[in-house]
This record gives C-alpha cells, sequence and structure tokens, in this order.
C-alpha cells in the first residue's frame, strides 16, 4: 500500500489541461469534417409549412442542406434521450429553437452564414412559456424511470391537522440552464454502417446505446469519444437530438461532419432545470419535532414528455417523520425540454430547508437545534438503520468553524454601515447511483500499468482517483499508472451523473489491480530466475514498484522484471456492484444586504460534509467550492427568462444569464468528515459531488431572512426583492 | 486601431467587454483594416485573404476569409486548439490570447486584423518541458476541473500579473472575472494567481 487513497494528489492530466494538449471532443482533428449548423425554429407551436433551402444551397462552400424532407426515418430512443421526438423527421414544432434543417459546409463560417439563409414559413399558434400560463391544472404524471410520482407515509393530512404547529408557505425557482463552458460538440464520422462519434458526453456507452436505437444499428457497431470533457452539470448526461440530427446528416452526405451548438442553442437544445413551484405544509410539535409533511410540487413539462426531473428526495428522506405526502405534478408547455441538472433534489430542497427555518422562528428554536431534534439514522424508505451517518459530526464541526454560537438570534439586528448582516444554514443531502462496471488492467512488459474503463472525467477528478486506487493496489507508483477513459470501446462503465462514477468504479478497478498484483506475485514466486522464487504468495508484498518479501526484504523483484520474463503483459478485469445511498453535510453562511439597495453579497460560508472515505481531498473540495458557487448563483442571480408572448428565452447568453464570477464569490472553508463507509464496495467511499449547493439557496435565503426580517420565497433573491 | 496603448489605472472589470464593442465595430472597416491582400472585392463571401500570423514565435501562413475570427483561425485553421470557444461572443473568456502581451478575447477580433501583431496562446507559455510560473501555480493550487475555461484563464492570469492587479484578492478578484469558470475554481484561481505573482516577482 502507497497509502494514496484519501491523500490530495494532483490531477494526473494536469499537465495537459493547463498546456493546452488535453484534446477535447471538438478539437479531435478528423480529416475531411463539414461543419454543420442547425437553423432552428422561431416560433414555439405550430408547424413549418415550407422551407426554402436554395439560396443557402448557393452560398460558396455549401454541400448540403437537410430538413425534414431529406432525413431518414429514425427511432425515437426512450431515456436517457428524454426529447420525446426526433427533429426533422416531420414538421411538427414543440418549441422555439427546435431544429428545422441542418446546413453542411466546408467551413464553420459559410455553414453559419448559409443558415441564416434557409427560409422557413411557419403556421403558429400561441405557446405557453411559463406555469403561470399554463392554462391548465397540474396533473400527476406517470412514474418516470420507475418511480411513481406520488409517495405517501403515514397519514400526513391527519397528522397535519393534529399538529401543534404547523408551517405552510409555497415557494419557486424559475427554469435554469446548466451552461458548461465548453458547448456540445459532436462529430459525426461513418465508415459503411459504422459510426465514430466525437461527443461531448457524460456517458460514452450511454450515447452509444441511444443513437444505436435512433439508426437502429446494433450498438457495436458505433463508437464514442470523450476523453475529455469541458463541463457537464447533467447537460451532457442524456442525449440530445443534434447528435442523431448530425449523424443522420453525415451519413446523408457520406461526409464527416463536426457541430458544435452555439451558446444560444444550448439555451433550448440541451435540458434546463425546470420551472418549479412547491406547496409546502409542515405540521410540528412544539419542541419542533416533525409530525407531517405535505407537499405538492408542479414542475414544466412538454407536450412531448412528462418527466418530473426536480426530484422531492429531500422530503421524503432527510429527517425522521412518521407522515409524509409528495405529489409531484407538472403542466405541459411549449418550451424545450427539462432534463437533470447539478443536484436535481435543490429545489425541492430549497423549500424543505426553507420551511425548517421558518418553523425554527415561530417556535423559537435555533435552526440547526432543530434539525438535531429531526436527525435520524434510520432510512425513512425502508425502516432499516443506515450503516454510516455522520451528519452530526457535520453539524458540530461546520457550526464550530463558523461561529455559530454567537449567533443573535433577533433579525435585523446586526448592522455594519450601509449592511445588514445575517448567518443562515441548511442542511445537504444527496442521493447517489451505484451502476455495475467493469474496469481492466494491463501490466506491459515496462512493468507500467494501463487502467481501462469507459467512463469519463467531467471534471471531478475521476482520472486522478482511480490513478490513485490502482496506485495503491498495485503498489506501484502513480506515475506507473496510466488510465486510459472516455472509450466505448474500453471495459463497460457507464454514465459520469448522480453522482455515481466513484461509488460505482472505485471496487472495480481495485479489483483489477489486485487481482493483476496477484498474478505478477505468481508469475514471480514461480519463476526459479526470480529471487522469491519459491516464496509463499503471502509472504510478497508490493511497493514502489517492487515484489518483497515481507520477512527477508533484501529478496525482491520489480514489476518490470516479472512480466518482461514472462514475455507478454498481465491482463486482468474487475467487477464490483455497490449499492446506492445519501451522502450528508451542512452549509453556513454569512451574508450582508445593502440596507437602500437590497444587493446581497455573500461574505462568508463553511461547510462540512459527510461522504464516507474522502479518496482524494483536493478534488472533493473542488466539489464543494463548484456545489457553493452553483449555490450562490441559484440563490442570487441563475435565472432563464421567457418571453410570455412568444415563447422565446430573452437571455440566451453569457451576459444576460448571469452566472457567478470571481468577484461574486467568498472563499468557502470546506470540512470533511472522513470516516470510511463499511457498507460501500468503493473502498468505504459514498457518491458525494452533487451534494454540497442543496442546501446553499436556503442557507443563503435564511441569512436574508436574519439580516433583514424579509422572507423570499421566490428564487433568485434579485435586489428587486429586497428594496 | 486594433491594439490600444494599455493604460493600467483606467481598466475596469468591464475594460474587456468594451474594447470588444471596438473590436466588433472595427469588422465595418474590414477593407482598410485589412489593407493589403484584403482588396473591397475580397469581402465576398468565399473569398480568401492570405494572412501570415505570428504564433508563439512562430511565422504562420493562413488562407482565410477576412470574417474569419482569430479564435477560428487558430482552432479551425492552425490545429491550435489549446484556445476554447465557449460563447463567441466575448462572455466568457474561454478564447483569451494575449496580443502583444495584451490580454484579448479571440472571438472578437478578426484574424485579418492581427497581422503583424505577437499572438501568443496557451500552447506558447511553457518553454520546452518547463510550465509557465502560472501553469504550474494553476496545477499546485488545483485551479481547474473540467479545463474548458483553463487556457483562457491561465492567459487572463499570465496578462494580470504582469499589469500588477495581484496587490490582494479582491484586486485579483476583480481583475479575473472577465473570465468564467462555470466549475467555479475561482478560489483556487485566485490562490494560483497570486503565488504566481509572488514567484514571477521573485
Ligand atoms: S469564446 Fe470568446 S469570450 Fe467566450
Ligand atoms: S475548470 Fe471547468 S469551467 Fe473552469
Amino acid at each position: 500500500m502507497n497509502g494514496l487513497v484519501g491523500r490530495p494528489v494532483e490531477r494526473v492530466e494536469g499537465h495537459a489541461k493547463v498546456t493546452g494538449t488535453a484534446r477535447y471532443p471538438a478539437d479531435d482533428p478528423v480529416p475531411g469534417a463539414l461543419h454543420g449548423f442547425l437553423v432552428t425554429s422561431t416560433v414555439a407551436r405550430g408547424e413549418v409549412t415550407d422551407i426554402d433551402t436554395s439560396a443557402a444551397l448557393g452560398h460558396p462552400g455549401v454541400v448540403a442542406v437537410y430538413t425534414h424532407r431529406e432525413m431518414p426515418r429514425l427511432t425515437v430512443p426512450p431515456f436517457p434521450y428524454p426529447k420525446g421526438f426526433i427533429p426533422l423527421q416531420g414538421t411538427a414544432i414543440h418549441h422555439a429553437g427546435q431544429p428545422v434543417a441542418i446546413v453542411l459546409a466546408e467551413t464553420l463560417e459559410q455553414a453559419q452564414e448559409a443558415a441564416s439563409l434557409v427560409q422557413v414559413r411557419y403556421r403558429s399558434e400561441p405557446p405557453r412559456a411559463v406555469i403561470d400560463d399554463a392554462g391548465q391544472q397540474p396533473y400527476l404524471p406517470p412514474p418516470f424511470r420507475d418511480r411513481p410520482n406520488e409517495f405517501t407515509r403515514g397519514d400526513a393530512s391527519r397528522a397535519l391537522a393534529q399538529a401543534e404547529v404547523r408551517v405552510e408557505a409555497h415557494y419557486s425557482s424559475p427554469t435554469r440552464h446548466h451552461n458548461p463552458i465548453e458547448p456540445h460538440a459532436t462529430t459525426a464520422h461513418w465508415d459503411g454502417d459504422r459510426l465514430t462519434l466525437h461527443e461531448t458526453t457524460q456517458g460514452v456507452n450511454v450515447t452509444r446505446g441511444v443513437v444505436a436505437t435512433a439508426f437502429g444499428l446494433p450498438a457495436d457497431r458505433i463508437r464514442v469519444l470523450a476523453p475529455y470533457l469541458g463541463g457537464g452539470f447533467g447537460a451532457k448526461g442524456p442525449v440530445w437530438p443534434h447528435t442523431i440530427v448530425n449523424a443522420a446528416a453525415a451519413r446523408l452526405a457520406r461526409r464527416p461532419v463536426r457541430l458544435v451548438l452555439s451558446r444560444a442553442q444550448m439555451f433550448t437544445l440541451t435540458g434546463h432545470r425546470a420551472e418549479f413551484r412547491q406547496h409546502l405544509k409542515i405540521g410540528a410539535t412544539r419542541e419542533g419535532r416533525l409530525t407531517a409533511i405535505v407537499e405538492t410540487t408542479t414542475a414544466q413539462l412538454t407536450t412531448t414528455e412528462e418527466s418530473i426531473f426536480n426530484e422531492s428526495d429531500s422530503t421524503s428522506t432527510l429527517y425522521t417523520c412518521p407522515n409524509v405526502h409528495i405529489r409531484q405534478e407538472g403542466v405541459r408547455l411549449d418550451i424545450a425540454t427539462s432534463s437533470y441538472m447539478r443536484s436535481p433534489e435543490t429545489t425541492a430542497h430549497f423549500g424543505l430547508e426553507t420551511a425548517l427555518d421558518e418553523l425554527s422562528w415561530v417556535l423559537g428554536v435555533d435552526p440547526l437545534e432543530l434539525r438535531r431534534r429531526n436527525h435520524t439514522d434510520i432510512d425513512q424508505e425502508t425502516g432499516l438503520r443506515i450503516a454510516s451517518k455522520h451528519l452530526l459530526d457535520c453539524y458540530t464541526t461546520a457550526a464550530d468553524a463558523f461561529g455559530w454560537s454567537r449567533r443573535n438570534p433577533a433579525p435585523g439586528a446586526t448592522r455594519d454601515g450601509d449592511e445588514y448582516i445575517g448567518w443562515g444554514m441548511a442542511t445537504e443531502a444527496h442521493t447517489f447511483s451505484a451502476i455495475p462496471a467493469t474496469a481492466s488492467v494491463t501490466i506491459g512488459l515496462d512493468g507500467k500499468a494501463v487502467l481501462r474503463i469507459a467512463t469519463q472525467d467531467i471534471g471531478t477528478g475521476t482520472r486522478t482517483i482511480i490513478c490513485q486506487i490502482g496506485a495503491d493496489a498495485l503498489g506501484v507508483p502513480i506515475t506507473d499508472v496510466h488510465a486510459v477513459i472516455g472509450d466505448s470501446a474500453l471495459p463497460n462503465a457507464s454514465l459520469s451523473a448522480a453522482s455515481a462514477t466513484i461509488a460505482s468504479i472505485s471496487g472495480p478497478v481495485d479489483r483489477a489491480a489486485r487481482t493483476a498484483r496477484d498474478t505478477v506475485v505468481g508469475l514471480a514466486v514461480a519463476d526459479r530466475r526470480s529471487p522469491l522464487f519459491g516464496v509463499p504468495v503471502s509472504d510478497v508484498e508490493t511497493r514502489h514498484g517492487h515484489l518483497i518479501h515481507t520477512r527477508d526484504q533484501a529478496r525482491r523483484d520489480t514489476y518490470r522484471a516479472v512480466v518482461s520474463r514472462a514475455g507478454k503483459p498481465v491482463e486482468t478485469t474487475g467487477s464490483v456492484p455497490n449499492v446506492p445511498g445519501h451522502s450528508y453535510g451542512v452549509v453556513f453562511a454569512e451574508v450582508r444586504v445593502h440596507a437602500r439597495l437590497g444587493a446581497v453579497r455573500v461574505t462568508r460560508v463553511v461547510t462540512a460534509h459527510d461522504m464516507g472515505r474522502v479518496m482524494n481531498r483536493r478534488t472533493a473540495r473542488g466539489q464543494v467550492l463548484g456545489g457553493v458557487t452553483w449555490g450562490i448563483g441559484h440563490a442570487l442571480m441563475e435565472h432563464t427568462v421567457y418571453d410570455r408572448a412568444t415563447a422565446r428565452v430573452v437571455n440566451p447568453n453569457l451576459s444576460t444569464y448571469l452566472v457567478p464570477v470571481c468577484a461574486d464569490v467568498p472563499s468557502v472553508e470546506t470540512l470533511f468528515v472522513d470516516r470510511p463507509d463499511p457498507s460501500s464496495t468503493a473502498l468505504g467511499a459514498r457518491g458525494f459531488g452533487e451534494t454540497p449547493i442543496t442546501g446553499v439557496p436556503a442557507a443563503i435565503g435564511n441569512a436574508v431572512y436574519h439580516a433583514t426580517g424579509r422572507r423570499v420565497r421566490d428564487l433568485p433573491i434579485t435586489q428587486d426583492k429586497l428594496l | 486601431m486594433p491594439n490600444p496603448p494599455h493604460h493600467a489605472n483606467t481598466h475596469t472589470r468591464r475594460t474587456v467587454l468594451k474594447s470588444t464593442t471596438v473590436a466588433a465595430a472595427s469588422t465595418a472597416l474590414l477593407p482598410d483594416a485589412a489593407s493589403g491582400a484584403a482588396s473591397p472585392a475580397a469581402a465576398n463571401p468565399g473569398d480568401v485573404v492570405r494572412v501570415t500570423l505570428s504564433v508563439n514565435g512562430r511565422s504562420r501562413v493562413v488562407d482565410v476569409e477576412p470574417r474569419v475570427t482569430l479564435l477560428d483561425a487558430l482552432r479551425e485553421r492552425l490545429g491550435l486548439t489549446g484556445t476554447k470557444k465557449g460563447c463567441d461572443r466575448g462572455e466568457c473568456g474561454a478564447c483569451t490570447v494575449l496580443v502583444d502581451g495584451e490580454r484579448i478575447k479571440s472571438c472578437l477580433t478578426l484574424a485579418v486584423m492581427r497581422r503583424g501583431s505577437e499572438i501568443t496562446t496557451v500552447e506558447g507559455l511553457a518553454d520546452g518541458d518547463r510550465l509557465h510560473p502560472v501553469q504550474a501555480a494553476f496545477i499546485r493550487h488545483d485551479a481547474f476541473q473540467c479545463g474548458g475555461c483553463t487556457s483562457g484563464q491561465i492567459m487572463s492570469a499570465v496578462a494580470c500579473v504582469r499589469e500588477g492587479h495581484t496587490g490582494s484578492e479582491a484586486e485579483i478578484r476583480e481583475w479575473m472575472s472577465g473570465n468564467l469558470c462555470r466549475c467555479a475554481c475561482y478560489q483556487n484561481i485566485v490562490a494560483a494567481v497570486a503565488d504566481a505573482a509572488r514567484e514571477v516577482r521573485r
């Protein structure tokens, strides 16, 4: 054991990223590739009545313009293709920004200009863009991914009626867009009926499966490559129509085609966090113990699909409460399909954690103490004891670091010059997945190890962590381990989403590497030329690339010598299942609110998290910094605006869809409990990445209340709401 | 004028945005700005201009339509894909390069306007195997996650250090706010820039 797992090892791909040599999917040179550009609908509801492509076709460099008239008929894949329809298959228009044609040209500039020359005529109907304009009663959609949208435990309405104390409120949040810095890009390259895709995806295998379904091809004809990804946050988890449309166009044109979405197109073609309403009723005892939660949520759906992505997991599982009734409803609007976005439970979590704050004021109980009183180690869904949950330690650690005990509870009582100062807190929680995976390890004649697995590193540190695991299991320096990922031809793994990656692939990588180690040790002790010949395998340890007799350290061999004498590489595979679960934490925030202008600044944040074993403190910390910043964006600025007359996005760019910049965020103090979870096969680690952020909007909102006495229940908390 | 003189004390957080407006406006002056190979007739779609660019100390000849941005010339014609396109509108900073030592957003300037300028991209920062202090500091401080913004952050940071806008954490935050990082490594970027500034001054 080198003990690399758990250490803050620098990212193994750091050099490639800081020198610009890391090749992202849009960077791969593909000889002869044409540039594609999408023509998208300007109306939100209706149909295409005519498309005139002659001017575009006459533009220099244009090779083809395809519309629904030319496109082959394709099969609409199920989730993770969440769109419900494929564009360019007919004339119906379901949302503004829907692709209606694709232009292929020799250069990007030619494709882009020619796209503006395609003349499209529409018959249009008045669209519905926001929940307020739905003109329909919300309804309960059918189960999504086998999860029903209605959930009951006990008798919530009776318990609520009998509750000693009740809190009832409406919370809401607008549409938000992921906006990874790297736009979605796809390059399709056909060779007969074999397709290679250079794809910005969080799941090479998922993309392969979806595209295979769309084209009616066996999956093994398709190879998907994503060695690096410039951010996903869920936007690149599902497969979106541009990938399928572009691949179909490349097949028709018999040329490779590269398509990169514009920033504006990413506001209608790659999912978003749906507009969301939450009606919450909480019943409690006078001591603050929860007796009932009744929650009805409303999310934006579309006319082509009805999946609820804004989950209410926290409401049902975070605190002990015997009586819960949740209904996740939706209304169908004429805007683009929503999808998962970093920590999908954040929207509902905001209401729950704000309502608890409201309850704490009603009861006169400290908000942190209220959460302690409702803490549980019992899984609220199964009734079983949770193997490892250290949320109470998180509370204590972070509260001490923040100085929570010094808080003056009175709202609006702390002022510094023109600013009110407020402190707020909220619990964080996230449900992570675990998806079966297989890894392989090859020890070459040079004694170096190559790990292969069809996972992805979307910036979370996957590559580094699997190298740490492999190096530890083998007993070699991390520089002797190389990870090959992001290729569907590699041993099977799934999406880098739902915080599933580390939970899913750590066990398989460790198993494959341990098997490789045991194989090499076996070769050594069976080889007369080895100093370890005849030594029982249990007496051999591996360290720094050496195989060493535990009781006679002078007797040693090396990976390199053993494998090169054997004359062929050692190859092993490993596969270990894991179970899904939850990670937890707490966030404390300080805000300053300008007394006259209502401007809110977040000036201090302290977090503590329980994620089982911390595999790499650097990369884990990165997830916290990212999550807190996203939470600040959600709480204070991020907001996609629709024009209600046309159902078009008004701010499809980064100068009017505001995301936090460097000067908007404070330094965050990130603390970890770091205790391995005995129930996890991922070396004691749990899925974590999306846990931070879940509580941040509520912590900030609660701090704003503490600062000002004003409760804002509709996010984002913009200045106008505090004037 | 493609390269306005540098007035260190007049910059604000929005300077980059303001100067991009200038760059966009100058596209209207294209035939003049691209005088020489680009005769007025060269503005027809499809016509190309032969441009010699000095990139990372090497002279590179590229045939481009006058409308081709410096960013697309670098990425699509010269194979220098280290410079990233995040928005193509001057809003994200992913495409930041140095032109005559000054940071600019390469999506908002045309390749033909940059003849005669010395262009530095992220590929040109390291000295052989020796990383630039800013690059090394970015690794040390974990100042990136996905890397989508990183080339731009690093180029911006190199200029930020050279401009002397590293006096305090607040100053660095202000002067690095033209480069978005959606992974939000801001805190680590600030630490990396401060550290690199100390090293450069040494
Ligand atoms: S690509 Fe140039 S600023 Fe975004
Ligand atoms: S590192 Fe991902 S956007 Fe900055």
